[in-house]
């Protein structure tokens, strides 16, 4: 085969070693090894050139150091500057090196043993270079591309929040690329989440108006975007915050997509939006002082204006809080408590309104820490017609502890010496019908007495009352008033615990009364018995009153279960109303039905344990115990 | 070197083994087997694992001994360094991860088998590996295993056993001269191979490879190519891969599949080949050349040692009768002359481009001093 033609050969074979490889290392291993093979060269290397000098990309051998024609190549080349290619070096007798420039790369070494590669061999390879050196940079600016890039997608990933990249084409919007916070959000989709996306981006080329409903930072300088917006995600719909930063460069239609969620402080808004309806709209007064004797308002609702009878919230303004006391001494008073233990509850205290009138008012507070230091949260409830109502059931008591009494004394006094005096069997029985109703009234007026103390005592106790030692009492003490009467006590040894008082004595004294008293039997007969069952899911003591008299009336049954009295439906005492109150005061209920023979009355009330016993042993539960 | 020459086998193939072993100046064994010896046999394997220094070789078509080609029998040479035996497995799967499983070190030489019935491309990256980790700094010669009718059957070993689909490798660290050359001349071509894939080249010019290379051969010499008995005449004209300065590397044609030529040995898709052909005297003239260059390089020169030789099992096929001329013209040193007849050669000659070759002579002059 003639030298050119072979030449031309073998220069075509070492272009095919060049490109069509991943990286830059296979890239220059690929075409180092073509060159050498095809030249029948032994070593060589190719060098990228920085600032630091040559650095070898690859060579053959793996180690240049361990060959003495490469290393002389190296050693050349490092003191080669760039206007010297080609250059050649033979270190050794016969050995030869060259020294090629790989233009806006670096360089390359080829080195021949014994042999020489003659000068149009060496000529023909210009161009080859060129094409090395131009897929070497190739690879080295895809290599760069590819660092960028994954650094790119490392920071990508990083983000904890929905990220895309995306391009518009066509009018189209396409996701290009996303995290996988955004697939976990969104799913696998290529559209952007929200619609209205395009039209924004593109739009603020024109400065046409945007389509989001609510833009918060649109500037059409730089085509960003700040908004909240709906999107669609695998849970549903959800509310974010979107930001829209169009990708530096060339391809002004690429963009970056931000989607931080705001699903949940949007649900936090609209629920501190309802709350703040909710206390605005509230019959109590709602407001935030500061503290100290005179103390300033911060924030009132609506029901504090209407309470005190302001036109509105204005009348609040540079307004101290004292100045809605009627005693403002109180207001000194309440905030030193306030400030003392933290919060307070239920305190009674007179207040003036706008119009000038007196009211009662309970409030209720707690100190609540701010950055401008300690606030008071209140809320104010009137009064007014409570404890007015307060002053007449003090009148009425009043009227039934003294004055009826007194005249119902009169009245029983006068009766007796009548009765003495008269020997007709009619009047005297007239006279006695007389006597036994003013004990009925005497009665009564004892317990509306007894009523009236079961409220002073207020809702509920946390004081534990042991039930079997409660109910031993109470019968011991009416079989010692009524001799002909039994009554059984018929519950387990071990001592059950409810939260009660007195009141609960009361109840049951009242019963068992009922049960001897308005009994028709030669013996009467009520059993007491405890049972531990379950109320509304909570563990629950029943207490059971069960007799042998002749039940309870209808219509008074139904006045209690009901609730409520009315002029067809009403009792004929205050009996088991005392008993219903007590109950209902200590947080139990009450159930009668129909025995046979008699009557079965259960209290429920909730059980309590051990460590309320141990409460109980230094408060009042010793009282209740005791049955005093 | 220490040699010997055995056609026993079990006990007695092992007595002789463990006595060359145990000779003051064996380090290591090549032991170089024909078919004749049943190196799958649970007796060879045991002798291998038995013996006191490091082994590997391989069973080759034929070997040489004292300066003739032998179809039975073993040869086994005692090297007077220690070799360092370095084990290629999977050489069909072989990757770029090849370079990372080859030797480092200062090793002078490196005898190197393959498995002749491997991947082509297998075998491709093994000796790109070897010449981009070592270049000319490692001697290496050596060739393809086998048997001609076969493949897929065990051919190479180690102290450790049997393997196949595999190359082994023994670097040692004595020096050694290189001598390669074929003696093949172009008669036909260039032709750009424009459809290949590992070994097989399925177009040539775009055009059936079969048909092109039976057009340049029947239009530029006397001979006539059939599908029937294509290995009988193809095996005349083999194909060239070209290269400036120097001869072009030989590729073996050996069967046709449709218009697909399978050869020995990768050729790649888009250079361009020639169609070869010779006669005895060039080739026994470059095989004498190769002994020759051999002989002469530095190290060598003024000692004494053993010339091994990696001839191709084809150009014995070729040269028939006339092949112990070229034995002969090689044996001219004086020097004994050991070796195998491969089916593929590996060599560089110090100087050039590492390449596994066909047809090719290889003569590696291995000097008794390290």
């Amino acid at each position: 085969m003639p030298e050119r033609q072979q030449r031309v050969q073998a220069l075509y074979e070492i272009a095919l070693t060049i490109g069509g490889k991943e990286t830059l290392t296979e890239t220059a291993d690929a075409a180092l090894a073509g060159y050498l093979r095809k030249l029948n060269c032994s070593v060589g290397g190719i060098f990228r050139a920085t600032e630091d000098g040559y650095t070898p990309t690859a060579t053959i051998p793996a180690d240049p150091a361990g060959n003495a024609l490469l290393s002389a190549g190296i050693d050349q080349l490092a003191e080669l500057s760039s206007e010297a290619f080609p250059s050649h070096t033979e270190p050794t007798a016969g050995d030869h090196c060259y020294l090629f420039s790989l233009p806006d790369f670096g360089a390359l070494v080829i080195g021949k043993q014994g042999g020489e590669i003659d000068t149009a061999t060496r000529s023909a390879l210009t161009p080859l270079n060129e094409k090395l050196a131009e897929a070497c940079r190739n690879k080295l600016v895809e290599r760069q591309l590819r660092e960028q890039r994954n650094r790119f997608e490392a920071v990508f990933d990083a983000i904890p929040e929905p990220i895309a990249d995306t391009v518009v084409e066509d009018g189209t919007e396409e996701i290009i690329a996303s995290n996988a916070e955004f697939e976990r959000t969104f799913g696998d989709t290529d559209e952007t989440p929200g619609t209205a996306m395009v039209p924004e981006v593109t739009d603020s080329d024109t400065g046409e108006s945007t389509q989001h409903s609510r833009p918060i930072d649109t500037d059409e300088g730089d085509h960003r975007i700040t908004t909240e917006t709906t999107c669609e995600t695998v849970d549903g719909p959800g509310e974010f915050l979107f930001h829209g930063v169009p990708v530096a460069g060339d391809q002004a239609d690429e963009y970056i997509h931000l989607y931080v969620d705001i699903t949940d402080q949007k649900r936090r808004e609209g629920e501190l939006q309802r709350y703040e309806r909710l206390v605005e709209n509230l019959p109590i007064g709602v407001y935030r002082t500061t503290p100290g004797p005179d103390g300033e308002f911060k924030l009132v609702n609506q029901g504090l204006v209407d309470i005190l009878e302001a036109d509105s919230k204005a009348y609040f303004e540079n307004r101290s809080v004292s100045e809605i006391y009627v005693d403002p001494d109180e207001r000194a008073a309440f905030s030193d408590r306030l400030l003392a233990e933290g919060t307070v509850d239920n305190v009674e205290l007179q207040f003036e309104t706008a119009a000038g009138n007196q009211i009662w008012g309970e409030v209720s507070g707690i100190v609540t820490e701010t950055d401008d230091g300690p606030v008071f949260e209140l809320a104010l409830q009137d009064i007014t017609t409570r404890k007015e109502r307060d002053q007449q059931l003090d009148v009425l008591n009043r009227v039934l502890r003294h004055n009826l009494r007194n005249a119902l004394n009169v009245i029983d006094g006068n009766a007796a010496m009548l009765n003495a005096g008269l020997d007709d069997d009619e009047l005297q029985s007239h006279v006695e019908g007389i006597e036994r109703r003013v004990s009925n009234l005497e009665e009564l007026s004892e317990k509306a007495v007894t009523v009236r103390s079961l409220f002073d005592q207020g809702r509920s106790t946390t004081t534990a009352c042991d039930v079997q030692a409660l109910l031993m009492r109470v019968a011991r003490e009416f079989e010692d008033r009524h001799p002909g009467a039994r009554v059984v006590v018929d519950a387990p040894e071990e001592s059950l615990y409810v939260n009660a008082d007195v009141r609960l004595k009361m109840a049951l004294s009242e019963l068992v009364n009922n049960a001897v008293v308005h009994n028709n039997r030669a013996t009467p007969e009520v059993q007491l018995t405890t049972e531990t069952v379950v109320r509304d899911g909570e563990p629950a003591v029943e207490i059971v009153i069960t007799d042998n008299g002749p039940g309870i009336p209808k219509h008074e049954r139904k006045a209690i279960e009901s609730g409520e009295e009315t002029p067809l439906q009403h009792g004929t005492g205050l009996g088991l109303w005392l008993v219903y109150w007590a109950m209902s005061l200590l947080g139990g209920d009450i159930h009668i039905d129909d025995a046979n023979p008699g009557t079965r009355i259960a209290l429920l009330l909730p059980q309590v344990g051990g460590d309320a016993q141990s409460q109980s042993d230094s408060g009042t539960g010793v009282a209740v115990n005791s049955g005093d | 070197m220490e040699l010997a020459y055995s056609s026993a086998s079990g006990d007695v193939l092992r007595d002789e083994l463990t006595s060359l072993s145990s000779q003051e100046r064996v380090e290591g064994l090549l032991v170089l087997a024909t078919p004749s010896v049943d190196i799958t046999a649970d007796s060879f394997e045991t002798t291998l694992e038995s013996l006191s220094v490091p082994v590997c070789g391989g069973l080759f078509p034929q070997v040489i001994v004292d300066g003739e080609s032998r179809t039975s029998g073993l040869l086994a040479i005692g090297l007077p360094t220690s070799p360092t035996v370095t084990v290629v497995s999977e050489l069909s799967e072989a990757d770029d991860e090849l370079d990372a499983s080859l030797p480092a070190g200062s090793s002078e030489a490196a005898f190197v088998f393959v498995d002749a019935h491997a991947d082509a491309d297998g075998v491709g990256s093994l000796i790109d590996a070897l010449f981009r980790t070592y270049s000319v700094g490692l001697s290496v010669v050596g060739g393809g295993a086998g048997r001609l009718d076969g493949g897929g059957e065990p051919c190479l070993f180690t102290g450790d056993g049997i393997i196949e689909d595999a190359a082994v490798m023994a670097a040692v660290d004595q020096p050694i001269g290189i001598g390669v050359r074929h003696g093949w001349n172009e008669v036909a071509g260039p032709f750009r191979v424009t459809d290949a894939d590992h070994g097989t080249i399925r177009e040539l010019d775009g055009e059936s490879a079969f048909e092109v290379y039976q057009e340049a051969i029947e239009t530029n010499t006397d001979a006539t190519l059939h599908r029937e008995d294509f290995f009988e005449t193809a095996t005349a004209y083999p194909f060239g891969i070209s290269r400036l300065d120097g001869e072009p590397i030989v590729r073996d044609p050996f069967a046709v599949d449709g218009d697909a030529i399978s050869c020995f040995g990768p050729v790649p898709e888009g250079e361009f080949v020639t169609v070869l052909a010779g006669d005895p005297d060039s080739l026994i003239d470059a095989a004498e050349q190769a002994a020759e260059t051999a002989l002469t390089e530095k190290p060598i020169a003024d000692g004494a040692g053993t010339l091994c030789v990696f001839d191709c099992i084809s150009r014995h096929l070729y040269l028939d009768e006339t092949f112990d001329q070229e034995v002969a013209a090689i044996d001219a040193g004086g020097w004994p002359m050991v070796g195998a007849l491969t089916i593929g050669e590996i060599a560089n000659d110090g100087t050039g481009h590492l390449d596994y070759y066909n047809k090719t002579a290889v003569v590696a002059a291995v000097s008794d001093d390290a």
